[in-house]
């Protein structure tokens, strides 16, 4: 299949992309969708063809003419988005991009509003599963009121991106003008759960759990994202990840985040996308990329849950050299 | 209780599979474990390593009642 692919970012920050890519290269022709010639996995030669995307911020008409585009010159017949920024808006027009002649598996747009972090309380009932206690920001105000209800540590945390600790309300007002400066309002302050982070990877086929795999981060960088990890079979984590697909009808990939006190789950978030640590599941025998792929084809997809426990995932620095005349083209013609 | 699902590998490290978190473990730690995965109670298990050890119950319990402890505050047991 002829297969775009979003998030080239490969630094110690890495999008999804690259490991989606890595789990499809042998089976399917790669497109790249790239917002800046910066990324770094536009140049591991893994892509066909690298096109530039005008930011999503910039509206659904702007990404018509380009996705069209694209269309037009590379025949692409899915696109599998793995950012955060971008997923609102192939998920609202996934009918129209459909009609463009081009594949998604994603779930509706009210699946997606429902996980939503600050939907989360409510949702987490829902579920069956505990949930930190988290109150929702968008003011000073209201972060020194929610610092005294909940008591410190507290993490405070961007509606989409980054989570600081903060042990002090010195801390927590620093933390405040730094998320909201870049990732805007509303913010959450929520309770600190001690306990160990574990994570699931799943693929719902909009009625049953299809395939997943869990793992049990060992370090991570300076922003929270894993460098090395063990692959773990929790059955509490099995069981909501499945109760989370079948109670509302998710379609398309998910990472679900919790902490486990050894004793109780605590669903931190969910997250809409395949993470980046997802090439791990490939490297386990769980290709969930190619799996996605088979479920928009319509093939019959055998359950997959069966990997090995205790095996580390290791991420690692690699170099490449390129022509500079890659990168000059990529900025001039918005496509390589 | 976590430590029943306890694997532990030739370099006595014990791996929990559920949570991914690992122990390095002496002699004396692996065969408590063992004594416990039997269902052996901790004065059953005291009186198991005096007799095999030679050494006075007393000392024996202190210690093994410390490695109790240590297994409840990583929470391998209740």
């Amino acid at each position: 299949m002829r297969v775009a692919v979003s998030g080239l970012n490969n630094t110690d920050n890495p999008a999804p992309g690259i490991p989606v890519a890595k789990s499809l290269m042998d089976k399917n022709n790669l497109i790249g969708l790239s917002y800046d010639p910066n990324e770094p996995g536009i140049y591991h030669g893994l892509f066909e063809k690298v096109y530039l995307m005008p930011y999503p911020s910039l509206g659904y008409e702007e990404f018509k003419k380009r996705i069209t585009d694209i269309k037009e010159k590379s025949n692409i017949e899915v696109a599998i988005p793995t950012l955060d920024a971008e997923l609102p808006l192939y998920i609202k027009y996934q009918k129209e991009i459909k009609e463009f002649g081009i594949k998604t598996y994603l779930p509706s747009f009210e699946c997606f509003e429902m996980r939503d972090k600050s939907k989360l309380p409510k949702f987490s009932k829902k579920l069956g599963v505990k949930h930190p206690k988290t109150i929702e920001v968008v003011s000073l105000d209201d972060l020194i009121k929610a610092t005294k209800e909940i008591g410190f540590p507290v993490m405070v945390k961007g509606n989409y991106y980054k989570a600081y600790k903060a042990y002090n309300l010195d801390e927590a007002i620093e933390y405040y003008y730094k998320i909201s400066n870049e990732w805007g309002f509303p913010l959450l302050v929520q309770e600190v759960i001690s306990g160990i982070e574990i994570n699931f990877v799943g693929i719902g086929d909009g009625e049953s759990l299809v395939a997943g795999v869990g793992m049990k981060k060992l370090t991570t960088t300076d922003l929270g994202k894993v460098w090395s990890a063990v692959s773990i079979k929790n059955e509490q984590l099995f069981s909501v990840s499945k109760k989370f697909v079948e109670m509302i009808g998710w379609r398309g990939a998910f990472e679900f985040e919790a902490m486990s006190d050894g004793k109780d789950i605590y669903l931190i978030e969910i997250n809409p996308r395949f993470p980046a640590w997802v090439y791990f599941s490939t490297m386990l025998g769980v290709n969930l990329p190619q799996i996605l792929l088979d479920l928009i084809e319509g093939k019959k997809v055998e359950k997959r849950f069966d990997y090995p426990s205790e095996k580390m995932y290791v991420r690692y620095v690699e170099e490449t050299m390129v022509d500079f005349n890659k990168f000059s083209t990529l900025i001039s013609k918005k496509e390589i | 209780m976590l430590l029943n699902e306890m694997i532990i590998d030739e370099n006595n490290m014990g791996f929990i599979p559920s949570l991914g978190t690992s122990y390095q473990l002496n002699e004396s730690a692996k065969k408590i474990i063992k004594l416990i995965k039997e269902g052996k109670s901790k004065e059953e298990i005291v009186k198991i390593l005096s007799q095999e050890s030679g050494k006075n119950w007393r000392d024996v319990y202190i210690d093994v009642e410390d490695f109790f402890q240590k297994l409840k505050v990583y929470g391998l047991i209740k």
